[in-house]
């Protein structure tokens, strides 16, 4: 048992998303930073859909009411436990009575909270995430609150974890030959033209040239992006049709919208792009307030970027199976 | 002939598997550029000691050498490029991670353990290190 004992608000139970429901009007829901939940969880010797807490408003606490493997991964900055200073993306054993405390990161939107047999909570349509819209799914279907406390699942790994941590080199680095970084505090975010890019003047170069700051109205339904409006050559109607996370649609105002975690599951305004799935873990770790620029993809760049990303999550849950077994040899 | 890569974690996980299929206890490879040693779980609790007392300087004060836990590559400072002092000696608390030893995306933190001042790295930065191989050496503050 975790016992929550500071919270702001819309911090929720998240797992990998309620995935094969959108036909039905039920969003995917599911971390905005998939990539950190199944990285935090294969750190503490879970299956790495396991379900996490996502925490994006700070300060937040929890206490162990027993003895738990842990890991914090997605942000930066230091998580804390009693007040001594711990790596992220570093599995730590908590004993009973001990406290976690996330401060706010100095830059990135998101940490997650893995902890070993995964939140003991009921799976709903075969996700534990909380569906904040719908009420339903994770803890009772809504953010956490102070005084919570979750249920744990069993946990064999807690053995295999040195009192210094088990740490893994984090995506960022590990993985910084396929993701580009910042140009001038401006994160690079790689889409697909859309259904209705044709639609959009000069091959949609507004779209694709300018600057856009994600705007304050922006949640894990969707960004909402502020900058130079974009508008269609012609105004059509359109009857409304499946989206996904990742979707940028362009309503009448010309501001568009990438559809995130919380996507709505229809929508009627035209698609210029969308994010390659591969991307949107760092759009989810994105603030308001940033910076960001659409970069043209192609469908061979993000086949390209998604096995290499497979590539380093079948190396760390390899390498850090092995070094755990070896760690408990050597004892 | 190929040398055989002792640092390549598929190498290593197949030596423990040929190992446990065949009942030895243990392996262990000493080569000039490292050092491999596996044993096979006796199914305890993981402890890792790293740190081994030398004898008492002239001040009466006895360093202590941080070593390896395991083969790998040692990385001082974090992956992440955060500014590590590299001005020695320097005090450092027991939880502060002086370094790593990293196995392919897996990393290790090293820490003193304890209060004390950091007055050596023993190794060289992306050195193949293996089984407690000195990393780092410490004078443990009262």
């Amino acid at each position: 048992m975790i016992e929550i004992v500071e919270t702001g608000p819309f911090n929720t139970v998240q797992d990998l998303g309620r995935q094969g429901y959108r036909d039905i009007g039920v969003s995917a829901s599911g971390a905005m930073d998939p990539l950190a939940v199944r990285i935090g969880n294969l750190l503490v010797g879970n299956d790495e859909g396991a379900a996490a807490i996502e925490v994006q408003t700070f300060p937040f606490g929890l206490r162990f009411d027993r003895r738990t493997i842990f890991a914090v991964t997605g942000a930066d900055g230091a998580p804390a436990l009693d007040g001594v200073e711990l790596l992220s993306w570093c599995a730590y054993t908590a004993e009973a009575g001990q406290v976690l405390e996330l401060r706010h990161p100095p830059s990135l939107a998101r940490a997650y909270v893995s902890v070993g047999g995964g939140l003991d909570v009921p799976a709903v349509m075969g996700s534990r995430s909380t569906s904040l819209r719908g009420g339903f799914g994770g803890n009772a279907g809504r953010p956490l609150v102070k005084g919570d406390r979750i249920a744990l699942g069993d946990s064999a790994d807690i053995v295999a974890v040195p009192a210094s941590g088990l740490a893994v080199v984090e995506p960022v680095v590990a993985l910084r030959d396929v993701f580009p970084d910042f140009v001038d505090g401006t994160l690079p975010v790689r889409a697909l033209p859309g259904g209705e890019h044709a639609l959009f003047p000069d091959d949609g170069d507004a779209f694709w040239s300018q600057t856009w700051k994600i705007s304050s109205r922006s949640d894990r339904t969707g960004y909402r992006l502020s900058g130079e409006p974009i508008k269609p050559t012609t105004s059509i109607e359109m009857r409304s049709h499946g989206v996904v996370p990742g979707v940028i649609q362009v309503p009448p105002g010309g501001e568009p919208i990438v559809q995130m975690s919380d996507a709505n599951t229809a929508g009627g305004y035209p698609k210029i792009a969308g994010v390659i799935e591969c991307d949107l873990w760092r759009l989810g770790q994105a603030r308001i307030g940033s910076r960001i620029r659409f970069v043209r993809s192609t469908h061979a760049e993000a086949r390209a970027v998604e096995q290499a990303v497979a590539r380093y999550v079948e190396d760390v849950r390899n390498t850090s199976a092995m070094v755990k077994r070896a760690l408990r040899a050597m004892a | 002939m190929s040398a055989i890569d002792f640092s390549d974690p598929s190498t290593i996980a197949l030596l423990a598997d040929a190992l446990t299929a065949a009942g030895v206890s243990g392996l262990e490879i000493s080569r000039p550029g490292g050092q491999l040693r596996i044993v096979v779980a006796a199914g305890e609790e993981t402890r890792i000691d790293v740190s081994v007392t030398a004898r008492p300087d002239s001040r009466g004060v006895s360093p202590v050498v941080v070593r390896a836990p395991m083969a790998g590559h040692f990385c001082p400072g974090h992956l992440s490029g955060s500014a590590v002092s590299d001005s020695l000696p320097r005090p450092v608390s027991g939880s502060e991670v002086l370094g790593f030893v990293r196995i392919g995306p897996v990393l290790l933190p090293l820490n003193a353990g304890r209060p004390a001042v950091l007055t050596k790295r023993l190794a060289e930065p992306d050195a193949l290190v293996g089984f407690g191989d000195p990393l780092f050496e410490i004078e443990p503050q009262s």
